[in-house]
């Protein structure tokens, strides 16, 4: 009955994970609801920066260019959002791991779960200016596809962090720089043609895959293309079962270690 | 008793910590120690060859200087430390309670705290919106829910972290308990007394406990069998009136 086991097990974890993802989510806002607003106002105020800029820099012309543009905004944000936090999650609730034998999972997986709910405030003002700009809104209901596939990449890489994090303290500084080169090497406001040498280096890329394929289905509706399908469930799997084995084998060092 | 079979079994365990004597861990330090070699670790056996067993329904006391591996016995008895070697085995539902503070968020109001520990304890939200106005009528602190933490005393601080654990405990039914200094939580007399109150439901039902104290009347008192560690080496083990003097007189 090892199946029951891992369902039994699998559930106590979620249900710590949201417990503590709400009472995090609270602690962010300060208990107020008002606090949403301050998350918003990164990815927006980007947003304008960006579109500015560019209108005074290029008059090239790019279909759909604020879409285009504030998809792979609030994409990037959710994947640096959730994985820098976990970088020093561990170090954050020693407390906790210290003196309970509780689940490691849930702390990493309730991190996630707080950048999911703030995700989803993002998603809609994509949905408002998808209105607003008079595109279709079919696409973003084939997003969570996408969005799943994006979780399990972005847990993957998020129980790494917190195991590194355990044994290296300034690793979310490092983190920090890291995805912010990656921001820049990530076609998020401009675009990339093929057969540059840009391109190649994306296909190393994988968060060029997920914001490329949430981009064909928002914008056009249409299944991105098969090499891009490949790099989405080949990361995601990748990055989970590698970021799971590596927890699985530290977890039980955590508690000593901090 | 009728059930003898034992509830907590320790077989020869031993805990190693290294301990670098110039904590690098910053990122730039590992990699300039993974190119001029290691830092020099020092090795630290805080539990050599412990041995004990205890029978469902006995409480054991464990008594020692600080630092002689109280805590981290019982650490490694709730599985938050693996063993280096040896083996424990537990019988039954395990709970894990220390006095020391078990992470209050204190810019969380004291609501909110009831339910972040009540479910990183295990309890769902139902469970601990039954058990929620026990825990505030027991804590004294009714007038102060919706205060953030921040602002509490170090006694309300104490009295809530304890009222939030014991309640908890309640509900999840343990069949063994390991209690680290409890009773030194901070809480004035009114409030021990209370909190041994509340603990002798559990020391004098069918709960095995261990109990780790400096109070040693309390241990005299209820327990069944006292463990002395000294330097992570078991001294004695034994009657409590017998070790207690012991120790006394050690002292």
């Amino acid at each position: 009955m090892r199946f029951v086991d891992y369902y039994h097990r699998l559930k106590s974890v979620l249900g710590l994970s949201f417990s503590l993802a709400k009472a995090n989510f609270k602690l962010r806002n300060e208990g107020s609801y008002l606090g949403v607003l301050w998350y918003l106002l990164e990815p927006l105020l980007m947003f304008l920066i960006i579109i500015l800029v560019r209108a005074n820099i290029t008059t090239e012309s790019i279909e759909n260019y604020p879409i285009y543009l504030l998809t792979g905004l609030i994409m990037f944000n959710f994947f640096r959002g959730a994985t820098v936090l976990s970088a020093s999650i561990m170090r954050n609730n020693s407390e906790f791991v210290k003196s309970m034998n509780i689940p490691k999972e849930s702390l990493v997986v309730s991190n996630v779960l707080q950048s999911i709910f703030s995700h989803i405030f993002e998603i809609m003002v994509l949905f408002i200016f998808l209105v607003f700009f008079g595109n279709s809104i079919k696409g973003l209901f084939l997003y969570p596809i996408i969005f799943v596939f994006f979780v399990f990449f972005v847990l993957g890489i998020s129980f790494i962090l917190s195991i590194i994090g355990v044994y290296i303290n300034d690793i979310s500084n490092v983190w920090n720089i890291i995805t912010r080169l990656l921001w820049f090497a990530t076609p998020i406001f401009y675009v990339l043609t093929t057969k540059t040498k840009i391109f190649f280096i994306n296909l190393f890329n994988p968060m060029f895959y997920f914001i490329t394929g949430a981009r064909d289905f928002i914008i056009s509706a249409s299944f991105p293309e098969n090499f891009v399908i490949f790099g989405i469930l080949g990361f995601s799997f990748f990055s989970f079962v590698l970021g799971f084995l590596i927890f699985e084998k530290y977890k039980n060092k955590i508690a000593e270690e901090l | 008793m009728e059930d003898k079979k034992p509830s907590i079994v320790v077989k020869n365990i031993s805990k190693k910590f290294s301990i670098g004597f110039k904590r690098n861990d910053s990122f730039l330090a590992k990699i300039l120690c993974f190119s001029f070699g290691d830092e020099i670790k020092k090795e630290l056996w805080a539990l050599k060859n412990v041995s004990f067993d205890v029978n469902a329904g006995e409480n054991l006391g464990i008594i020692g200087r600080n630092g002689s591996g109280k805590s981290t016995l019982l650490r490694v008895i709730a599985g938050v430390f693996p063993a280096n070697e040896g083996e424990v085995e537990t019988n039954g539902k395990l709970i894990y309670l220390t006095g020391f503070g078990q992470g209050l968020k204190p810019k969380l109001t004291m609501r909110e705290n009831i339910y972040l520990i009540g479910s990183i304890m295990g309890l769902s939200q139902k469970d601990i919106k039954k058990r929620f106005n026990e825990i505030i009528e027991f804590s004294g602190l009714k007038n102060f829910l919706d205060v953030k933490v921040y602002k509490f005393s170090s006694g309300m601080i104490a009295r809530l972290n304890f009222s939030i654990g014991i309640h908890c405990l309640k509900h999840s039914n343990p069949d063994i308990l390991l209690f680290d200094e409890v009773f030194h939580s901070g809480g004035d007399i009114y409030f021990k007394k209370k909190i041994i109150e509340k603990m002798e439901e559990f020391l004098k039902g069918g709960t095995t406990v261990i109990l780790v104290s400096h109070d040693l009347e309390t241990i005299k008192k209820y327990c069944d069998k006292v463990l002395w560690l000294e330097r992570g080496e078991v001294i004695k083990y034994g009657e409590p009136n017998e070790i207690v003097e012991a120790y006394e007189i050690s002292v």
